[in-house]
């Protein structure tokens, strides 16, 4: 990497960051509405990624982890009367504790295998919020779920709660970050890659399977106690197999195992049916067309498009270099 | 000399199949112990054995006096036993760097330093180091997939060095590397063995590599050791030129 590169990329990182920051400030209530949903998706999207993009464990149940998260938020917060950041620590420590054991198949079983275990566990999550009415409050759903008043901030009007959803964005960033950049995340794609050679050089693949899947649901159940107070209502339906679904497909699109792609992955996906809106009944036909388009053309995602286009200028430039290198030594008395 | 690794009657069958059947040897600090034999003669199974790739069907295998026999490749790996495959196994999207780094990362610290310390676990400086020993400075920022058949053998050797091993099992080293890179290899082992005092089992089918770094060749055939010697006597041994030599 170049310096004017690394400048290039700062540069870039703050306008984004800027403009996520100062566009929407005059947004409609339905704008800042989707943004939301596009911050907490990420969210979720980036804890799937980790397991599956970075591990290479496939999961069909992040969609049932962030339905945990907001379950847990919305009857701690109105049925308790609890401020949000304890539920959040409640949903951490159930997603992280339930995770780790759904991680257990995972030691035994690989890609459809394990796709199908953690399918039976998304049913049975949808199952338990409608069903146990008793907590849930079963197709009846939760309502009236409160907003959190951040460090004094009441977070009620869209404004602030979007603002309060980018910030939780960005300290999961940075903790994602830190974490791919860790030896935890190079043993996590040592998995991805080769598990046998990884054992062999010492990593405990079982205890890094065990927390990829771990910290992945974790992520999913802190997208859901956001997602709870933004809707402010929930019920069991958006919990189902298709959110889990949707977040796979937002990690793939985007690019599996490339740091932003569930940015990219969520955009497309939760940004993309407001866009076709003027296409009414077709848009779930051309999403579809233009995903499996995608999909043929970069199976790693647009991210994937994106990365191959540099590698291949980097592996250019490489090659004229030594060219260059060859002839001087050719040349030289 | 004390024994590093000692091997008592190890039996492994897959089904009928004896693919070991009761093969014992010590190997001493500082030895190269070469092991050839035909193909299909038990070396890598007896290798998985020995490494905890393969639990054995009987038998004993210990490191350092210590049984080792029912721990995980990866403990087995901390305890100072490292390898190489016989087939190309190293990480193709890392660069070469990282994947030394990784070689070695779990023998720094335990999990919670490595999750909130330094991202190159401290080794950036003894990856570059064994990057400028094997002579892949040009590479180091280069993905691993991208590198020659031969220059990922010399990684791959590279990386079951980064943990400072006690002991190295060498899964075909020299296969379908080229030969100016194949004296190179054998010269750099030959200075770890020197320098390091690590000792080496290799399997290997290259006769000139087995038979100028080794000390001591093991022959197997069918499962069971066939000769035990130095390079020249087993070279004259009329059973092993029968068996696998050669007239």
């Amino acid at each position: 990497m170049t310096a004017t590169g690394k400048y290039l990329r700062i540069a870039f990182a703050i306008v984004v960051i800027a403009a996520l920051i100062i566009v929407p400030m005059n947004f409609n209530r339905y704008g800042l509405y989707i943004l939301s949903q596009w911050a907490v998706m990420t969210i979720a999207a980036m804890g799937l990624n980790l397991t599956l993009g970075y591990a290479g464990q496939v999961s069909l149940a992040q969609g049932a982890f962030v339905g945990i998260g907001a379950y847990a938020a919305a009857i701690m917060t109105t049925q308790g009367g609890m401020p949000l950041i304890a539920a959040l620590g409640v949903a951490i420590v159930l997603c992280f504790a339930i995770g780790w054991i759904l991680g257990y198949p995972a030691l035994r079983v690989q890609h459809h295998y394990l796709a199908f275990v953690t399918l039976a566990f998304s049913t049975l999550a949808f199952l338990v919020f409608r069903n146990e009415d008793w907590l849930t409050k079963g197709i009846y759903g939760i309502s009236n779920i409160p907003r959190p008043n951040v460090l004094g901030f009441a977070t009620n009007r869209p404004l602030p709660f979007y603002y309060f959803c980018l910030g939780s964005l960005g300290i999961v960033s940075l903790a994602m970050w830190w974490l791919i950049r860790s030896p935890w995340g190079r043993a996590f794609v040592a998995l991805r890659e080769n598990p046998v050679r990884a054992l062999s050089l010492g990593i405990d693949t079982r205890r890094y399977t065990l927390m990829a899947f771990a910290m992945g649901s974790a992520l999913g159940g802190v997208a859901g106690t956001l997602y709870a107070p933004l809707t402010q209502y929930i019920d069991p339906v958006p919990f189902n197999l298709s959110l889990s679904l949707d977040l796979l497909m937002m990690v793939i699109v985007g690019g599996s195992g490339f740091f932003f792609g569930p940015f990219l992955g969520a955009a497309i996906a939760v940004l993309l049916p407001e866009w076709l809106r003027f296409t009414q009944g077709y848009y779930l036909m051309i999403y579809a067309v233009a995903v499996i388009m995608l999909l043929i053309y970069s199976p790693t995602g647009i991210l994937g498009i994106l990365d191959r286009y540099l590698t291949e200028r980097r592996t250019k430039a490489a090659s004229a270099l030594r060219a260059v290198a060859k002839s001087r030594l050719e040349t030289a008395p | 000399m004390t024994a590093v690794l000692e091997v008592s009657n190890i039996k492994k069958s897959f089904g009928g199949i004896k693919a070991v059947d009761g093969v014992s040897f010590d190997v001493q600090e500082g030895e190269i112990l070469g092991l050839i034999g035909p193909n299909g003669c038990g070396k890598s199974t007896l290798f998985n054995c020995i490494l905890g790739q393969l639990a054995p069907t009987d038998g004993e295998v210990k490191v350092d006096g210590r049984v080792v026999t029912a721990l995980r490749p990866s403990e087995l790996n901390r305890l100072g036993v490292s390898r190489t495959f016989q087939l190309l196994q190293v990480f193709p999207k890392l660069s070469v760097r990282e994947n030394l780094i990784l070689a070695g990362q779990e023998h720094q610290g335990n999990m919670m330093s490595r999750l909130l310390g330094p991202s190159d676990a401290g080794l950036s400086a003894a990856a570059d180091q064994m990057i400028g020993f094997f002579k892949l400075d040009h590479l180091a920022t280069e993905a691993a997939g991208g590198l020659s058949y031969g220059q990922q053998k010399l990684l791959d050797a590279a990386m079951a060095f980064m943990g400072g091993p006690r002991l190295v099992l060498l899964d075909e080293p020299a296969g379908g590397v080229n030969l100016t890179m194949l004296g190179d290899l054998k010269e750099r082992l030959a200075a770890i063995n020197r320098e390091k005092r690590a000792t080496f089992v290799v399997i290997e089918h290259n006769m000139e590599f087995v038979m100028s770094l080794c000390t001591r060749v093991m022959v197997m055939a069918e499962g069971r050791v066939l000769a035990m010697g130095t390079p020249s006597e087993v070279r004259a041994d009329p059973a092993v030129i029968e068996a696998y030599l050669g007239h």
